[in-house]
């Protein structure tokens, strides 16, 4: 595509929200610096990636190896080279292993890079060659709604795909701010499309979002981890008008029966009326009837709840009763309708990483089973065993064996992740982070996380090497653009040479072209021939699977009455898988339970607001907030209604503290009409900019989270309670 | 032939990618300005409330007050597209003179944060108009918001387009160049 001796070269993004869009990147005079979507708006990018440019020649990028000079956490740190750094992290993954044993190395990893190659399972592979590692469990992001789909439909393959929205008559975006969080390049215009294609848009949340925006037909406020009693009560009216698909429920489910005693309070006394649920959501009880009635009379309807109603103490259980109410009015397995859980595509295995992967190998930490620890399962007794749950890896920092951890914690291997900024109680991260005898960070900027190493290995932008990208529809060929600034490395380069100062034979026997020649599943292109890889490599982009009609999950169990993946092999209201783990916070049939940090509690006495923290329309989570020009559309600020801002005399633009028992940050207040009444707001991903007191003044929500799991493993990020005073 | 944009503000949301593709597409520089702005209108009370936004850059007016108001001819309006373009070299400044952002109606001539900063607006991409190509903010708009044409063109394209939408009044004195799919009827 060269043309007077400038190039375009198409390349994709590699950060961690839903989407994974393709894009083209202009070199002129052998810089990389203008950005150009394709042409078909479904693949079109989102604002961030036209801050490449400045993200990728940032002037605070990481581009030599650092060692630690001052204490660890003050951020002081001197240039050293690489034979030093390697030597250094070599000699410190040895001693470690050889003193305590492999488990004491504990390796921190996300999805700050999620490449077919470039990820990190690069790092995986690395420890489990050392010996072992100790790895974290739980998902930051779709826990629950992954837990509970397993436990109704033994598969997270529960979406259908989203061209297929344009069917729908009805769609109720439960918690859904679609349009920001991306799941799925090109879903905000498919959901655009069948706005226009007349279906009515009911949107459930606690903020009025730019979704709500564009697309609402009716916005329903309501509090923050009462989902659950909202959808029991939409089921109650349903049982009772008789507005239930019976044969559906009849011939694909089972245990409908006990979640009806449940519902009609045949088994607590409590009849789960909209009066009752009024009480609990702050939703008004006619709104509650009217919607259950829409919802099983519009048919076909989408009823789609996101990852946001997980992310509360108790969040397996509204995906369970969204399930439900699916199943009652036989929305599974259609066209136009939607299953109600975690939405991913049939035949993947739940991540947008997809088949294929960099293979890590057997971690001689983990009981070898055959294909290791399973990350999709129902009982997480293995994973307790072995490893630590992601709220609670700081904990086990301080605590360890001790604390009934499974190792004590002597070195910290990180990777593609600014955990201390991004997992929940940053406060206490920041003091357990000091206890390990070893840090060392791959990173590109001097995160968080990055401040508190004692090593940090500079790793290269996907700008300067090349990998590929799992879309919903379609795989991206993640170019490479420009030669890597200073000396960084990848993330798999590091690696390779890692494992050779340390004498480990076998990690890898390809180069990186191999290596995604290996993992890249056959690349076709949009009429379904085959192209070579060269021939992807430069158009970019490539389709997988091909098809000419939407996916509709389950389609083959409804039409062809196939069983589904369940022990039972049908959809599992009431499951017995449940009722042998015993759990009470596990119940068999989904029911509403309190959260722990109500409104209810004690403790709102003195934190009377719930706090939700939500995903940054212009950041990934909390890479781009230290670039400018997205720093400046993505301002650190807390949302609060008019109401109670005028009680606490605050006025917008006004420095506020938000603040509780685990922490405080400071940042401005945005006052609105836009939030229910007795919820604020924080944006996830700002950076944790502690003062000598130990307040934020980043903006980061992190600080006041609750490090504890959810009973199916989630992170409660939505179920805290803070005070919020003018600053 | 007179340049035009069309923006349909049902299905904005308010993303900002028009407004850092723009910047980015135009200047390297981390310190530049976009061209292009998405402004937000909140109307209503809890819970009965509603929101729109409008991206807006320089509308290429028929009758531009800019222009009129330039002492130094610096803005001129290309006679084959309607285009109105800024010659930065001529241009006074804003400390110096700054006349153009007071005449504007839509408050819409841009200045850096330097001393005495040029003035800068949208050039509609002319540059890229020549290559067949459509202007970087129509290009990368996901939910294809925006779009351009020649008046008559979107006149054609959008039988119920109007001159008017939230956040938007028309003014017959400069007469812009664009057309609304507007939000509230």
């Amino acid at each position: 595509m060269g043309d007077h001796g400038n190039q375009s070269i198409p390349t994709a993004c590699c950060h961690d929200c839903g989407g994974r869009c393709p894009y083209i990147v202009h070199v002129e005079e052998g810089k990389a610096r203008k950005v150009e979507p394709y042409p078909d708006p479904a693949l079109r990018p989102c604002v961030k990636v036209y801050a490449f440019p400045q993200k990728v020649h940032a002037e605070d990028r990481l581009l030599f190896p650092l060692k630690r000079t001052g204490a660890r956490g003050d951020g002081k740190f001197n240039r050293i080279s690489w034979e030093e750094a390697l030597r250094e992290v070599a000699t410190q993954l040895k001693r470690v292993r050889d003193t305590y044993g492999a488990s004491s190395i504990l390796g921190l990893t996300a999805n700050g890079a999620v490449g077919y190659l470039h990820s990190p399972l690069v790092l995986w592979r690395l420890l489990n060659m050392v010996g072992g590692f100790t790895n974290r469990w739980g998902s930051a992001s779709n826990q629950a709604a992954h837990w509970a789909s397993l436990v109704n439909y033994g598969t997270v393959g529960t979406g259908n795909s989203h061209d297929d929205l344009v069917n729908s008559r009805l769609i109720i975006l439960w918690g859904w701010n679609a349009l920001e969080t991306m799941y799925g390049t090109g879903t905000p215009y498919y959901l655009v499309k069948a706005k226009e294609a007349g279906a009515k848009i009911i949107y459930v949340d606690v903020r009025f979002t730019n979704t709500a925006a564009v697309l609402a037909n009716q916005w329903i406020p309501i509090r923050p981890g009462t989902d659950t009693a909202m959808l029991l009560s939409m089921a109650y009216v349903m049982i009772r008008e008789k507005l239930l698909d019976e044969d559906f429920l009849k011939t694909y489910t089972v245990g409908f029966e006990y979640f009806s005693n449940y519902v009609l309070g045949k088994e607590d006394g409590i009849t789960k009326t909209p009066l009752w649920a009024e009480g609990i959501t702050g939703v008004k009880a006619d709104t509650i009837e009217a919607l259950a009635r829409e919802y099983s009379t519009t048919k076909p309807a989408a009823l789609m709840p996101a990852y946001s109603i997980g992310r509360t103490s108790f969040g397996a259980q509204p995906f369970r009763a969204a399930m439900t109410l699916a199943a009652m009015t036989g929305s599974i397995g259609i066209s136009g309708g939607n299953a109600a859980g975690v939405g991913s595509r049939p035949g993947t295995s739940g991540t947008l990483g997809g088949p294929g992967s960099f293979p890590v190998g057997e971690s001689p930490s983990e009981p070898v089973l055959p294909g290791g620890i399973k990350p999709l399962v129902v009982d997480h007794s293995l994973h307790k065993q072995y490893r630590i749950h992601t709220a609670m890896v700081w904990d086990a920092m301080l605590t360890g064996k001790a604390g009934g951890y499974p190792a004590d914690i002597k070195m910290v291997y990180i990777a593609c992740t600014d955990c201390l900024n991004q997992w929940s109680n940053t406060n206490k991260a920041a003091e357990a982070i000091k206890k390990p005898e070893f840090v060392v960070i791959h990173e590109q900027f001097m995160t968080p996380t990055a401040r508190f190493a004692d090593v940090i290995l500079p790793v290269n932008s996907h700008w300067e090497r090349n990998d590929c990208f799992r879309g919903l529809d379609y795989t991206a060929y993640g170019n490479k653009i420009i030669e890597p600034l200073g000396e960084t490395k990848s993330d798999f380069e590091i690696c390779c040479e890692l494992a050779e100062k340390l004498g480990i034979e076998g990690y890898s026997d390809k180069s990186e072209d191999e290596w995604i020649r290996n993992v890249v599943p056959e690349p076709r292109d949009r009429a379904g021939n085959i192209l070579s890889y060269d021939e992807f490599q430069k158009q970019g982009i490539a389709f997988t699977p091909i098809r000419e009609q939407p996916i509709i999950a389950f389609k083959e169990q409804i039409t062809d009455l196939k069983p589904f993946p369940t022990p039972s092999g049908k959809i599992e209201i009431y499951s017995e898988q449940l009722v042998r783990m015993g759990n009470p916070d596990l119940p068999p049939i989904p029911k509403y339970i309190p959260t722990w940090e109500n409104i209810d509690d004690p403790l709102a006495q003195k934190y009377p607001f719930q706090l939700v923290t939500f995903h940054p329309p212009r950041r990934v989570h909390s890479v781009f907030y230290n670039i400018p020009a997205i720093n400046k559309l993505e301002p650190s600020v807390v949302w609060i209604n008019s109401r109670d801002a005028s009680m606490k005399n605050i006025r917008n633009g006004d420095k506020v503290k938000v603040f509780n028992d685990r922490g405080a940050t400071v940042l401005m207040a945005t006052v609105t009409e836009r939030i229910i009444p007795g919820v604020v707001a924080i944006a996830e991903g700002a950076w944790y900019i502690p003062d000598e007191h130990g307040v934020d003044h980043g903006g980061n929500p992190n600080v006041l989270t609750k490090d504890a799991p959810t009973p199916c493993g989630g992170i409660p990020y939505n179920t805290v309670l803070v005070q919020i005073e003018r600053s | 032939m007179q340049t035009s944009f069309y923006f349909d503000q049902t299905r904005c949301s308010g993303c900002y990618a028009c407004v850092l593709a723009c910047q980015s597409w135009h200047s390297d520089s981390s310190e530049a300005i976009s061209w292009r702005e998405v402004l937000t209108f909140e109307k209503g009370t809890f819970p009965d409330v509603s929101v729109a936004f409008l991206s807006l850059s320089c509308c290429h007016c028929l009758h531009p007050a800019c222009l009129e108001v330039c002492p130094v001819g610096a803005i001129s309006k290309r006679e084959s597209d309607g285009i109105v373009i800024v010659d930065t070299d001529v241009c006074l400044g804003k400390d110096e003179c700054g006349k153009c952002k007071v005449a504007c109606p839509y408050d819409i001539p841009k200045f850096g944060g330097e001393n005495n900063a040029k003035m800068q607006m949208c050039d509609f991409c002319f540059e890229r108009l020549e290559k067949g190509q459509k202007p970087i903010c129509v290009m990368v708009c996901p939910l294809e918001a925006l779009n351009f044409g020649s008046t008559e063109e979107l006149k054609n394209k959008y039988k119920n387009a109007t001159r008017e939408t939230e956040g938007f009044v028309h003014d017959p004195q400069v007469s812009a160049s664009i057309l609304f799919n507007p939000k509230y009827n």
